[in-house]
């Protein structure tokens, strides 16, 4: 599924003069390609990651999502064919893990022998296995967020929304579901959107890096990640990846100096 | 895959135990406030008209409860705390659920709520007594009435303080409106509705015996009991009446506990 976003604008209702979130994102993000979005804290990449999610609706600009195959069809409503996992999870306490995994299909009507035969391959993929009865409170952060992605991918929507998926995972978990997602990417060819503040991650998972400004938040620049799939952990090691990594640091930390210097003026 | 262990209830384990003379010293603080209360009743020569020594309280209690007068009159407030509290329970849940799922009924009983939730209801009892006269009808109603009012509240201040945020996340899985009332908004309100069953129940038990006590007909119950004693001055019966209560009242309060724990463990602790 294409993603056309046009001269989208985001004021948030603040009580006051409003906080301009997002001001004028334009963007094709392509069928079938990972893009990350990166930038610093507070400018607006959650906004649009909802925004394009369907869960927000923008103050101004448009939002069209085609099938390329398919492109006379009428446009897709955002949200219906995509889904969202949350920076802040929002698992749902009162169920277990297979009951908040599973909790899209159960609504969607699917027999519960076949939704939990789903679940557990998707939850031992994600190194869940024999976790499927405990409560959501008896895990680990990481844990957690892989519930969280296990109850997104069985949704199979055709566009993924990873907001900061992989920020509570000690290192080697990290490694672990970088390498599971890339190949879930490379298998399923799903159109993701992925947020992320780590620039290796941003390199080594996205076909496309998307650098946002301080907010409000715009687009400063996007970087094309050339680096050849399978992507392998190995690859950091490599001159072009060390390139792409100084290149992107740099506008990143101007950014996040100038997000600096916004907050010491409305400080002062 | 670390997180197994132990931990099996989903309550923090208890991280170190308290020293012993911590952990006893609670119970050796009531066994030494009576010890201390018999010795000044026995000291002092104290009429057991106006204060009975526990060691008596102590015989009179036991003598009741073979006799059979306590466990029947137990049994008869017990009941009636049960038709009280659950008229109040199903009526303040559901009325609340729906104050909380239909804006429009919101708006019609809340000016209702606010203007007779204030009004201490042991004040409806001579209206009551007209109405329906002294019998079990007139308990049931005033205990009711007053524990409607907490659950009601609770259970709709917790159906509107649902996280905007899960709904969100229900929306975002599919799940239409309907779905996301009865999979996500009603059980995020059960720590609420569980505070308030708990106020619920403590208001209801002093409804039930303080209707015992005023112009109940039926001659019986706990309330019934304490007055009947008060009024022959039979002292070491009205505190040994009291102990029943009490326990009685504790016991109550803690297998309400124990069923919100086997209803909903997520939700214990969380309001
Ligand atoms: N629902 C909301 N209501 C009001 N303001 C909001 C809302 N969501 C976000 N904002 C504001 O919009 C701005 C951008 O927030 P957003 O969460 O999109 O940033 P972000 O780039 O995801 O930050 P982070 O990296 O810290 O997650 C912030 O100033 C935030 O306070
Ligand atoms: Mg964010």
């Amino acid at each position: 599924m294409d993603i056309i976003v046009e001269n989208l604008v985001q004021v948030w209702d603040d009580g006051g003069a409003g906080v301009r979130a997002l001001d004028g994102i334009t963007h094709h993000f392509r069928s079938g390609t990972l893009t990350c979005l990166l930038g610093p804290s507070g400018c607006g990449k959650s906004t649009l990651a909802q925004i394009v999610g369907g869960i927000e609706t923008a103050t101004s600009g448009t939002i069209r999502i085609v099938d390329p195959k398919n492109p006379s069809a009428p446009p897709a409503r955002p949200g219906q064919c995509s889904v969202m996992m949350w920076q802040s999870l929002n698992l749902f306490p009162w169920r277990n893990v297979i009951d908040n995994v599973t909790f899209g299909l159960e609504m969607a009507g699917v027999p519960k022998p076949e939704r939990y035969a789903r679940a557990r391959e998707l939850l031992a993929s994600v190194g869940l296995r024999n976790f499927e009865e405990k409560a959501c409170s008896q895990l680990s952060g990481g844990m957690r967020q892989r519930v969280a992605l296990a109850r997104a991918l069985i949704m199979d929507r055709p566009i993924l929304l990873m907001d900061e998926p992989f920020a509570a995972l000690d290192a080697q978990t990290k490694i672990v579901m970088q390498e599971e997602l890339t190949r879930i990417f490379e298998r399923m060819r799903k159109t993701i959107l992925f947020v992320t503040h780590a620039i290796d991650e941003a390199i080594l998972l996205g076909d496309e890096v998307v650098v946002m400004t301080a907010r409000p938040g715009r687009i400063k620049e996007v970087i094309r990640i050339d680096l050849p799939r399978p992507r392998t952990q190995e690859m950091v090691g490599t001159h072009e990846f060390g390139e792409l990594y100084d290149r992107i640091l740099h506008l990143i930390r101007e950014e996040v100096l100038n997000a600096m210097r916004q907050q010491d003026e409305a400080l002062a | 895959m670390t997180a197994s262990g132990k931990a099996r209830s989903g309550r923090p384990a208890r991280k170190r135990r308290d020293p012993l003379w911590l952990r006893v010293l609670p119970s050796l603080s009531v066994v030494l406030f009576i010890a201390l209360w018999e010795l000044a009743v026995k000291a002092g020569d104290v009429a057991p008209i106006i204060l009975p020594a526990p060691s008596s309280i102590a015989r009179y209690l036991v003598a009741m409860i073979l006799d059979g007068s306590l466990p029947y009159n137990l049994a008869v407030t017990f009941v009636r705390i049960m038709a009280g509290f659950l008229v109040a329970g199903v009526l303040g849940v559901l009325v609340g659920v729906l104050m909380g799922m239909s804006k429009v009924l919101a708006r019609v009983i809340d000016p209702w709520i606010a203007a007779l939730y204030p009004l201490p209801k042991i004040s409806l009892i001579p209206l009551l007594i007209i109405w329906l006269g002294t019998g079990e009808a007139y308990i049931l109603t005033i205990s009711a009435i007053t524990a409607f009012f907490p659950v009601v509240i609770s259970t709709y201040a917790g159906i509107r303080q649902t996280s905007q945020e899960l709904v969100k996340a229900a929306r975002d899985l599919g799940a239409s409106t309907r779905q996301i009332q009865t999979n996500v908004v009603i059980p995020a309100a059960i720590p609420s509705i569980f505070a308030g069953l708990h106020l619920g129940m403590g208001v209801t038990i002093i409804l039930v015996v303080a209707a015992e006590m005023i112009g109940g007909s039926n001659q019986s119950g706990m309330g019934y009991l304490l007055i009947r004693f008060g009024q022959v001055m039979e002292t070491e019966k009205v505190f040994a009446s009291l102990v029943a209560l009490a326990v009685f009242g504790g016991v109550i309060m803690k297998g309400q506990q124990a069923i919100d724990r086997w209803v909903a463990p997520w939700a214990v602790g969380k309001s």
